[in-house]
């Protein structure tokens, strides 16, 4: 016996595969991506006796053939990299679909366990299974489990152990098609022998079905025209026969062979018309009740998401406060260094920064778990398909820009749920302008510093509402001209309603952060310290005034006895003075001549250096743009709440500049993060860049024609 | 053509239309026996007849329409069949006073008018909210004196008879799966969709014999959902649209 085994875990989604894979696992788990495609590979490990087991979870599939990427990888992982045993996860309760799986992964001919998980709501609904027939039709050992009670983990190792033993002499069932299809099978086989490499790796039968069945990734591998004719021959020759293609009669006769071992072996003991979850459906998508309940939810995953996640936010600021103010003191006070300078500003800042909204990402994800293991996140995408098919996206294109109202880099990650690449890259591209959480600190600043009170929420609901309006648009544009074409089909399941458990939620909140940890963090931080470096340098050495002989000139014109008043306005001066010189160290530097050199080009805005300058901030995270203000006015430090920049703000913006201000930072370019994931995730530059580039051409136009049109109309000038 | 034509003579054409239909020729003592007229009357009228190429008459022998006369015969006899019809079927009057009528008005109606009423006629017959059923309606209408009968009652009936009416025309022939309303089951016979569409469809169970119950209708009236093999599935119109099932 081998001492370690790999195994790979298949199954449908919404079959428990990853709440078995958490069981097996625990948190002995790693996860990467598949290489060269945008799958999300989870691997973990575990010991059974004296085997140590490696596992791979595949994606979720429904099939084995090339319809999306996620069969793909699925299809090639068990190919190339040869697992010694293969677990189909089932939902026993859904017996008859998921078996379609499993009966092609026996068609590949390796070793193959079947995991009849959720057997305890199978039983509940009535149905008895006779397992020992069943797995002798099937060849294949069958375990029971109920995944989220970790039953049946034991007795499913052992299962993988032995399998894994008997590997070399594995015999699979076989699946006659037919007189007809076995003869063109039996007519091309030589011939897939003769004229492919593949055909060792795939297994001849298998390969020989998959090109019958007109799978196109199979057939581009296929060099012979020998072989392409006689292919096309024999689909014809089956077409004929049957009226339909090979690939549906394969399928019917796949349906046909489980359906026949199911009658013989399942018995359905209780007429289960509606069940628990029919009549949660009746409520949640009645027609009309359906969209009230779905926008409560939507509003309650963003109350969960900001509300709570707020306190966290400023803790975490003040723990990054508090180590900038440590650091700076291994430093004599008033020293200019520039190894201080680059720790406290461009490290401790920017790692700050990313760290901040962690709490948000961990409770959105929570949030999304919670809807996404219950099975509601399928019946939102049920409920809102219609909308979003008319402006040309998918009903699963709904999650992705919900999320983007959280941060745009987890929901241009979220858009792998999406099956067609044009369905992704049209949400992927106008996700951002779902206005993200780190767009909140802007309005929180400029909103106050320029509007009365009543009209806070109604404008922080218009620039929401200006970005959604926008990606519709765009969404409409978009399909209209660079992915015109058929939308794929909506053909999705809608699982049973479950408990989510606590492990599940945990485990996705995990992974979800640490991604962005590890993505943002990485990218953010190495921006962060450039920018540092853009705002500091060069240094100025000669300064209009001379500061330092200012400030003791002051320092000498107040003796030191003269009171605590005296005191007090000796410091708010010299405070005045240190700020004047940093504004004018940062109008030296890089990003202060870029402001300013831009200063033509964002006139027509409304906007002067100052705001380009921050907004060169604001590319590596749109809150920096506060800060950023925050040290162009002299103000010090700044944050959202800072009513002495809101101050400044007052006295040097119109409420229309400032509104120009939202809008632009709304929709002009996402950080540097949403370009860097934009690139991974569409795999090219071209679209990131082209994300870049239209998002910002875009933001510009629209705020000169507010600022042009605002001005003309003098509304919010004065 | 009509017009040329006194209404006798077009009663003549038309005896002899229907003599010739019953015993390939008509005698003019057949003629005169049905129209109820002497022999020299029929004798003079079929030579005027035959002066205008209409039939095929030599004295002693037997008479026959020719091509021209045969169409203008139709034509005349369509015309009075049209308003007996409207008589007895809409106006609901008796076989006997209808065929009356219908003898006296055929020479007169215009062509347009007679057209029009061909098509009232068979509107009436086929529109749902006409029919037989709205007839009878009519008849009592007459026989009870104008009393009104509960409306509401009547079109919520010939609203079901229509629907009934659909659904039992199309037993055993293709219906797509959109077509059929929540509750309604069918099983599926053919997928019309084309490629990787028709391929995730069928993989998704919806395969040939399978049985698929409409459950509802998203909030905004697409997608719809459905179950198959004991599974729920949502699918947009478009798509149910290219699924032929049989309704059960």
């Amino acid at each position: 016996m081998k001492a370690s085994i790999k195994v790979a875990l298949a199954g449908n989604p919404n079959s428990g595969k990853t709440t078995i894979f958490n069981s097996l696992t625990g948190a002995r788990q790693h996860v990467g991506n598949y290489p060269g495609v945008t799958v999300e590979k989870k691997e973990g490990t575990c010991r059974h006796g004296d085997v140590q087991i490696q596992v791979v979870d595949l994606p979720g599939t429904y099939s084995l053939s090339a319809y999306s990427i996620e069969e793909l990888v699925a299809r090639d992982f068990i190919v190339e990299e040869k697992p010694d045993v293969v677990v189909d996860i089932i939902d026993a309760s859904n017996l008859e679909r998921n078996l379609y799986l499993a009966v092609q992964i026996m068609e590949l001919g390796v070793p193959l366990v079947l995991a009849f998980n959720m057997s305890d709501t199978a039983k509940a609904r009535g149905y008895e299974f006779d397992l020992e027939t069943l797995s002798e039709l099937l060849s294949a050992p069958i375990v029971t489990t109920v995944g989220n009670k970790g039953e049946g983990i034991t007795e499913l190792l052992d299962a993988i152990v032995s399998a894994a033993a008997k590997q070399d002499t594995w015999q699979s069932a076989k699946i006659v098609y037919g007189k007809e299809v076995e003869e063109e099978l039996a007519k091309l086989a030589p011939l897939v022998a003769r004229e492919t490499a593949a055909a060792e790796k795939y297994g001849l039968r298998w390969l020989t079905v998959k090109l019958l069945e007109n799978d196109q990734s199979l057939l581009e591998m296929v060099s012979s025209p020998e072989l392409l004719a006689a292919v096309e021959a024999s689909s014809k020759h089956l077409q004929g026969i049957f009226g339909d293609p090979p690939e549906i009669v394969i399928t019917d006769r796949r349906y046909g062979f489980i359906s026949g071992a199911c009658t013989e072996t399942v018995r359905s003991t209780v007429e289960a018309r509606h069940t628990m979850s029919d009549k949660i459906d009746t409520v949640v998508t009645n027609r009309l009740l359906g969209l009230p309940i779905f926008f409560a939810m939507m509003y309650l995953v963003f109350q969960l998401t900001f509300t709570i996640g707020d306190p966290f936010m400023g803790w975490i600021e003040q723990i990054f406060g508090w180590l900038g103010g440590i650091i700076e003191g291994f430093w004599p006070a008033g020293s200019e260094s520039a190894l201080k300078s680059l720790l406290v500003d461009g490290i401790i800042g920017g790692v700050g920064g990313v760290i901040v909204f962690l709490p948000n990402i961990l409770l959105l994800f929570m949030a999304i778990a919670i809807l996404e293991d219950s099975g509601y996140m399928a019946r939102a995408a049920f409920i809102m398909d219609h909308l979003m098919h008319k402006i040309g996206l998918h009903g699963k294109s709904f999650i992705p820009l919900v999320i983007g109202f959280g941060c745009t880099i987890p929901a241009i990650m979220a858009t792998r749920t999406l099956e067609s690449r044009r369905d992704r890259l049209t949400t992927m591209l106008v996700a951002p302008l779902m206005s993200c959480g780190a767009r909140l600190p802007i309005y929180a600043l400029i909103i106050p510093a320029f509007f009365p009170q009543q009209w806070h929420a109604p404008m922080l609901w218009i620039i929401y509402l200006i970005g959604i309006i926008l990606a519709i648009v765009c969404a409409k544009l978009l399909r209209a001209t660079l992915f015109k074409g058929e939308s794929t089909p909506f053909v999705m399941e809608l699982p049973p309603y479950r408990v989510p458990t606590l492990r599940g939620i945990v485990i996705h909140m995990w992974d979800r952060g640490w991604m962005y940890l590890k993505k943002a963090g990485t990218i953010i931080l190495g921006i962060s310290i450039l920018l540092w470096a853009m705002t500091t340098y060069p240094k100025k050495e000669v300064f209009a005034r001379d500061y330092p002989a200012e400030i003791a000139q002051l320092q000498a014109a107040y003796p030191k006895d003269t009171g605590v008043k005296n005191a007090e306005a000796l410091q708010a001066k010299i405070m005045n003075l240190q700020q004047a010189q940093r504004a004018e160290e940062l109008t030296y530097s890089i990003a202060g001549r870029i402001g300013h050199g831009l200063e033509p080009l964002l006139k027509p805005m409304g906007f002067d250096w100052r705001v380009g300058t921050a907004l060169i901030g604001a590319f590596a995270a749109k809150e920096v743009f506060v800060a950023q203000m925050g040290i162009v006015f002299s103000v010090g430090e700044a944050d959202a709440e800072s009513e002495v920049l809101r101050d400044r703000l007052r006295e040097n913006y119109t409420p229309l500049a400032a509104f120009c201000i939202m809008i632009f930072c709304l929709i002009s370019t996402p950080c540097m993060a949403t370009i860097a994931v934009t690139r991974r995730e569409s795999n090219s530059w071209g679209w990131a860049l082209f994300q870049l580039g239209g998002l910002t051409a875009l933001a510009y136009v629209l705020t000169v024609f507010v600022y042009q049109a605002g001005s003309l109309l003098s509304i919010g000038t004065g | 053509m009509s017009k040329t034509l006194s209404a006798s003579l077009e009663d003549y054409l038309e005896a002899i239309f229907h003599i010739s239909a019953q015993k390939q020729a008509a005698r003019p003592k057949d003629i005169s026996k049905r129209l109820k007229v002497n022999n020299s009357s029929v004798t003079g009228a079929l030579k005027l007849l035959a002066g205008k190429g209409l039939v095929n008459y030599a004295p002693y022998e037997i008479v026959t329409l020719t091509g021209k006369g045969k169409t203008l015969a139709e034509d005349i006899v369509r015309r009075h069949e049209t308003l007996r019809d409207f008589f007895e079927k809409v106006l609901a009057v008796s076989h006997e006073d209808a065929e009356e009528a219908a003898c006296k008005m055929e020479h007169v109606v215009s062509r347009e008018v007679l057209e029009n009423l061909i098509q009232f006629t068979e509107f009436v017959e086929t529109c749902p909210r006409g029919g037989s059923k709205w007839v009878s309606g009519f008849r009592y209408h007459c026989d009870a004196g104008g009393e009104h009968a509960d409306c509401e009652q009547c079109i919520t009936l010939c609203l079901e008879d229509f629907k009934q009416a659909n659904a039992g025309d199309k037993t055993g022939e293709a219906v797509s799966l959109h077509e059929l309303n929540p509750g309604q089951k069918g099983k599926v016979i053919k997928l019309r969709a084309k490629g990787e569409a028709r391929k995730r469809i069928a993989e998704m169970g919806l395969t040939r014999g399978a049985l698929v119950e409409v459950e509802r209708v998203a909030p905004l009236g697409d997608p719809l959902e459905v179950k198959v093999k004991g599974y729920h599935l949502s699918l947009r119109k478009e798509e149910a649209d290219t699924i032929d099932v049989e309704r059960i």
